[in-house]
């Protein structure tokens, strides 16, 4: 009996071992366990003729090849399964180096939009307003209420497009004109809001000048006013420093320079830390170290006066950056023109 | 502006071991924009003066000669092209090894020995140009060399000297940005220059040192009519005056701030206004003389005067332009510009100066009138300091009778005055400066500033009494520009930013914005468009190509080019020229722009406050635009509506036009109404309209008012429960006329069961197969019981009634 087994074994083993497929594993299967006719069940019905000693230990061993064989067939057939799923696997398989087709088209925002939101949101987080002001301003707005009368020099620093009066007729018209800023919204906001006060105001400008590489009769601006108690020139550097480490990275620092503006004073231009070099200098900031990106001051009294403010109580200040700036020097734009080309070569790269 | 670092160096001790480049820098970060430093003579190593012993013609070239140079103890042959070389003459001689710029064109070159056409040259005679000195010595003709013998003092007149000692380039010159100054007129000259950097350096400048005129016993008449516009004329005759070059070290200083000497008289008042920002003006005397006496006048010109100015030009005054009138004939444009036959020339013996202050908004308008910007009325229109024409007037006496010391002040001197010893006292508390800075500084230290500054300073207890000197008047106009003059000393650097302490207060929504916002992302994210950015400008030809009346547009006065002078009504045509640059590289393109249009029809905010004027109205609107040049464009256009109204959570309807724009494809266009209102419209471009935009592609469009959207009450999703049994869907195609509209046939099925849940279209077709005016449409139809399972029967018997309903209503066909 045992040699019988120990025969059986081998050959069921071998029998196992050489299934080729799923199938014909099962016939193996099926041959050697089959509940009726497999050879495992006559070996089990030869026990009976044994003693009792005999079969206790003739059991075990069978119940053991059985657990064995069992085992050698499940094997088997995950191995089988398995290299059925490698097939399906490897019929499936993708290029990953392609990209997904059909190619689909997408939108792209202007760059001025993707700036101007990226300031927009910095700005509001800081509990400021969003302002949309008229692009033709009267002369009043944009010039007299920020402190510039008609005879001031500082009327030259600024080419105005004038705009021709639609109704020649009225009696006491005010000049029309493109405004050369976003400045006459802070008379417009103080004037609607009062005090306090805490605005930013993005927009188009219009300067009445050539256009090349470097100039551009139209441009955007953002303009921020703030007007509160205990609003001083600290608080004004604190805020643009938030500006430019936001725009430009922790380590970068404010420069600010006397800078006349009629609507502000003291009135600063401010220069960041130039992200290109470090401030070491290079052809960006003309080797300066430093760029120039706003213009800004505590807001002139007689602005305040204009815009219906105490200013015995209040005081404020304002700042401007140039928008269409910002854009060039973070895309690295080298010709401003671009920007309002609706060249798509141009539109899709952002 | 450009202001020699020497000359500053006159009236304030800035010791030699200090950098012209220090003293920029302060400047730049205290006081004005200093664009570049420029070191003259820095390339002029090598380069000595020379004198012509002989000249002689080239034996090989018609053109050349061959000159004998005394470069100091030595003797060099040098072969020269120059126009103007004769013996005798001075000049700037570049030796072996100067390195020079040929023709004054392209890179520097290292001077070798060189043999031309068979004569071995040595060194090279120079142009001004050539060494780096163009600026300083124009060049009247092309071939000339740089002609020193006028030019040189006599002990400069050294062959062998170099050439930086013997113009004395030793300086340095700071090129100011004048935009940079236009707040400061006491920085126009130099003294004043001067007297700004050495309150930077913690220097004293010194006292403005000059004789006082001795006037002679001749009466001199002045007569101001309008004494506003004129706050001071001062006048004085010197006569004997013999006119020729003025010194070198005159025409040196002139030549180095980029000023063409001329001859003594007017280089000394150029000079004067150099140096102390006051400019005059000479004349000759014959010129004023009135019945044996000098006699001048100041008044504004009437209607349809002519003046020839010293540009030889004649103009016309406009009416109220300030003169200087001899026997009332105008001679000068007050503090513009003097008349081409009044002013000095050589023969000129009596020269009559004027040091005057004119009213700075008068004479900033006249300048802009006549389109005549002159160095002087560049510093009138500032505000100048009346007390400035005294000393002005003293220093050009005493530089003409150095110069011609034979000549002699012939009369007395004329002073007429209606505004001088201006000051401005100001009365601030102590903690005025610290409140405006945020940072506590010393009241020492803020005294000390503005003494530095010349402001002379009083503390009276708590109270500053702060005297802005008169040369600050006009500038220091508050108390608030006080606390800028200790901030810029004082140094922005050493004030730390802070951060305020804003109340907590969410901001204001902007609900324009907002919509802006979702309506781009949607079209950029969703509908996959681009966004441009247009000029609001566009032109006549592209507002014919509309179709639009070009009366109704807002016209530029001065518009940048006749291209663009109309502000737009519509962001179409723009966009149309846009596709028409870009839609040979693109099958297809999809832009969209957000921006303002002009209506001057209607009105929009006030033009000032508190009164009834009112602008132009613009209106925020967002046009998209899908061109191609294969399909039916009106649905990509229709998609993006709905798109955006998807976003909005509002039910929009397109309905016919009320009125058909030219540029509307008639069958093709629709009004977005959104509760009755309009708000904008979908439509195809009239095919005339893109054949005069020159393009080959359909066009259709999407336009929005903004406005009108972000003023429509928000509407919010809500729940509704779900279904508690299933929903029924069933396809109903049939065959209508062609005019049978969609709406018309949605809402006849929805009236024929109350188990209809939704009727949707789903599929149109047009064309073959179909008889003409014929359309196959099809319709999902969705039904359900709020009690029960719907049963196939229940279904069946609905379908037959909507579809019979159809045939009595439509004679519909079914497929």
């Amino acid at each position: 009996m045992p040699s019988d087994i120990q025969k059986f074994e081998s050959d069921a083993l071998g029998a196992i071992a050489g299934a080729k497929d799923k199938s014909e594993l099962e016939g193996v299967e099926n041959k050697l366990l089959g509940r009726k006719q497999g050879e495992f069940t006559s070996l089990m019905k030869g026990i009976s003729e044994l003693t009792a000693e005999e079969k206790k230990a003739a059991g075990a061993r069978l119940n053991e090849l059985k657990n064995k064989l069992t085992e050698a067939i499940g094997q088997k057939r995950v191995g089988f399964e398995s290299a059925a799923w490698d097939q399906i696997a490897e019929a499936e398989k993708v290029d990953l180096t392609a990209p997904s087709l059909p190619l689909k088209k997408f939108g792209h925002f202007h760059p001025n939009t993707l700036v101007q939101r990226d300031l927009e949101n910095l700005f509001t987080s800081m509990g400021f307003a969003v302002l949309d002001g008229p692009e033709i301003e009267s002369d009043y707005y944009n010039f007299t209420a920020l402190n510039i009368p008609e005879t001031h020099p500082a009327r030259d620093l600024q080419d105005t497009f004038y705009v021709k009066n639609p109704n020649p007729n009225d009696q006491t018209p005010s000049r029309l004109v493109m405004r050369t800023h976003t400045s006459p919204m802070q008379i417009r906001a103080m004037q609607k809001y009062g005090a306090p006060l805490r605005v930013v105001i993005p927009g188009k400008c219009y300067r009445n000048e050539a256009t090349d590489v470097r100039h551009e009769h139209t441009f955007y601006q953002f303009e921020g006013l703030v007007v509160d108690e205990r609003i001083n020139f600290s608080p004004l550097k604190g805020v643009l420093e938030i500006v430019a480490r936001h725009l430009y990275g922790e380590k970068t620092e404010v420069r600010l320079r006397p800078k006349y503006y009629p609507f502000v004073e003291p009135g600063v231009n401010g220069e960041v830390t130039c992200f290109n070099c470090g401030g070491k200098g290079c052809r960006l900031c003309k080797n300066s170290g430093w760029l120039e990106i706003f213009g800004a001051g505590m807001v002139h009294p007689s602005v305040l006066l204009e815009g219906g403010i105490d200013s015995k109580k209040y005081t404020g200040f304002a700042f401007g950056f140039g928008l269409t700036r910002l854009v060039m020097l973070k895309y690295g734009i080298d010709d401003v023109r671009l920007l309002e080309s609706g060249n798509m070569k141009f539109l899709e790269q952002f | 502006m450009l202001i020699s670092y020497q000359w500053l160096r006159d009236f304030v001790k800035l010791p030699d071991s200090m950098k012209p480049e220090e003293i920029a820098e302060k400047l730049k970060l205290s006081t004005v924009e200093v664009e570049g430093v420029e070191s003259l003579g820095a390339q002029l190593e090598n380069i000595v003066v020379g004198k012509i012993l002989k000249c002689d013609k080239h034996p090989g070239a018609d053109k050349l000669k061959v000159c004998e140079v005394d470069i100091g103890g030595e003797r060099a042959t040098i072969v020269c092209g120059g126009s103007n070389v004769v013996e005798g003459m001075l000049v700037a001689v570049a030796k072996i090894g100067a390195r020079v710029k040929w023709h004054g064109e392209g890179e520097l070159v290292t001077l070798e020995r060189a043999t031309i056409r068979g004569v071995e040259s040595s060194g090279m005679i120079c142009g001004a140009d050539e060494i780096g000195l163009g600026a300083m010595f124009p060049k009247k003709d092309e071939k000339e060399v740089l002609d020193l013998t006028t030019v040189l003092s006599l002990k400069e007149r050294k062959p062998g000297l170099p050439l930086s000692e013997a113009l004395k380039l030793n300086d340095a010159i700071f090129e100011i940005d004048n935009k940079s100054l236009s707040n400061r007129p006491d920085l126009w000259g130099h003294y004043g220059m001067a007297r700004e950097v050495a309150a930077l350096t913690n220097r004293k400048v010194d006292a403005y040192k000059v004789k006082p005129i001795k006037p002679g016993k001749e009466g001199i008449k002045v007569e101001v009519e309008n004494p506003e516009l004129c706050a001071r004329y001062m006048a004085v005759a010197v006569g004997n005056v013999s006119i020729g070059h003025s010194p070198a070290w005159m025409q040196q200083r002139l030549s180095a701030v980029g000023l063409r000497p001329i001859n003594s008289v007017v280089d000394i008042t150029n000079y004067v206004m150099l140096e102390l920002g006051q400019p005059l003006h000479a004349f000759d005397g014959k010129v004023l003389e009135q019945e044996g006496k000098y006699s001048v006048g100041v008044r504004s010109s009437v209607s349809g005067e002519k003046f020839i100015s010293l540009d030889e030009k004649e103009r016309s005054l406009p009416e109220g332009t300030l003169v200087i009138t001899s026997g009332d004939r105008p001679v000068a444009i007050a503090g513009v510009m003097g008349g081409l036959d009044s002013g000095v020339r050589i023969s000129t013996s009596t020269v009559v100066f004027e040091a005057a202050n004119f009213n700075p908004a008068s004479i900033r308008k006249a300048s802009g009138l006549l389109g005549l910007r002159t160095d002087a009325s560049a510093r009138f229109e500032k505000g100048l300091d009346p007390g400035l024409c005294k000393v002005a007037l003293e220093r050009a006496v005493e530089l003409l009778l150095e110069v011609s010391p034979e000549a002699k002040v012939t009369t007395k001197i004329a002073d007429v005055v209606a505004v001088v010893g201006q000051s401005r006292i100001f009365e601030v508390e102590a903690e005025f400066f610290s409140r405006q800075i945020g940072v506590k500084i010393q009241k020492k230290t803020i005294v000390d500033i503005l003494e530095r500054l010349g402001f002379s300073v009083k503390l009276d207890k708590n109270l500053f009494v702060i005297t802005a000197p008169s040369w600050r008047v006009r500038d220091i106009d508050c108390p608030e520009a006080l606390v800028e003059e200790v901030l810029r000393i004082y140094g922005y650097q050493n004030i730390p930013g802070s951060l305020p302490g804003f109340s907590i207060l969410p901001p204001l929504e902007n609900k324009l914005l907002e919509i802006q916002k979702r309506l781009s992302d949607t079209l950029v994210r969703e509908i996959a468009c681009t966004e441009v950015y247009n000029y609001s400008f566009v032109s006549p030809e592209s507002v014919a190509n509309l179709g639009d009346d070009i009366s109704k547009y807002l016209e530029l006065d001065n518009p940048i080019s006749k291209g663009q002078p109309f502000l737009r009504r519509h962001l179409l045509s723009n966009l149309l020229e846009n596709i028409k640059n870009n839609i040979n590289n693109y099958s297809d393109l999809k832009l969209f722009e957000v921006g303002k249009k002009f209506l001057p029809e209607s009105s929009g905010l006030r033009a000032r406050n508190n009164k009834d004027e009112l602008l132009p109205r613009e209106v925020n609107w967002l046009t998209a635009v899908f061109a191609s040049k294969k399909k039916n464009l009106f649905d990509e256009a229709r998609a993006a509506a709905e798109a955006i109204f998807r976003e909005l959570n509002l039910e929009f309807k397109l309905v016919a036009p009320k009125k058909i724009a030219p540029w509307l494809h008639p069958s093709r266009s629709g009004d977005i109404m959104v509760g009755g209102e309009y708000v904008g419209s979908v439509f195809e471009l009239h095919p005339r309209t893109l054949k005069n935009f020159n393009l080959d592609c359909a066009v259709a469009a999407v336009g929005l008012n903004l406005d009108k959207l972000s003023a429509l009450p928000a509407r919010g999703k809500k729940f509704e429960p779900l279904p508690q049994f299933p929903t029924v869907e069933r396809d109903l195609a049939f065959v209508a006329g062609k005019d049978v509209a969609n709406a018309g046939i949605v809402a006849f099925i929805t009236e024929q069961s109350g188990l209809l849940r939704g009727v949707e279209l789903f599929d149109v077709y047009e064309g073959a197969n179909l008889l003409p005016g014929k359309k196959s449409v099809a319709y999902r139809l969705t039904f359900y019981h709020e009690g029960h399972t719907l049963t196939a029967e229940e279904i069946i018997g609905v379908m037959e009634k909507i579809k019979k309903s159809l045939v009595d209503k439509w004679g519909v066909e079914f497929r």
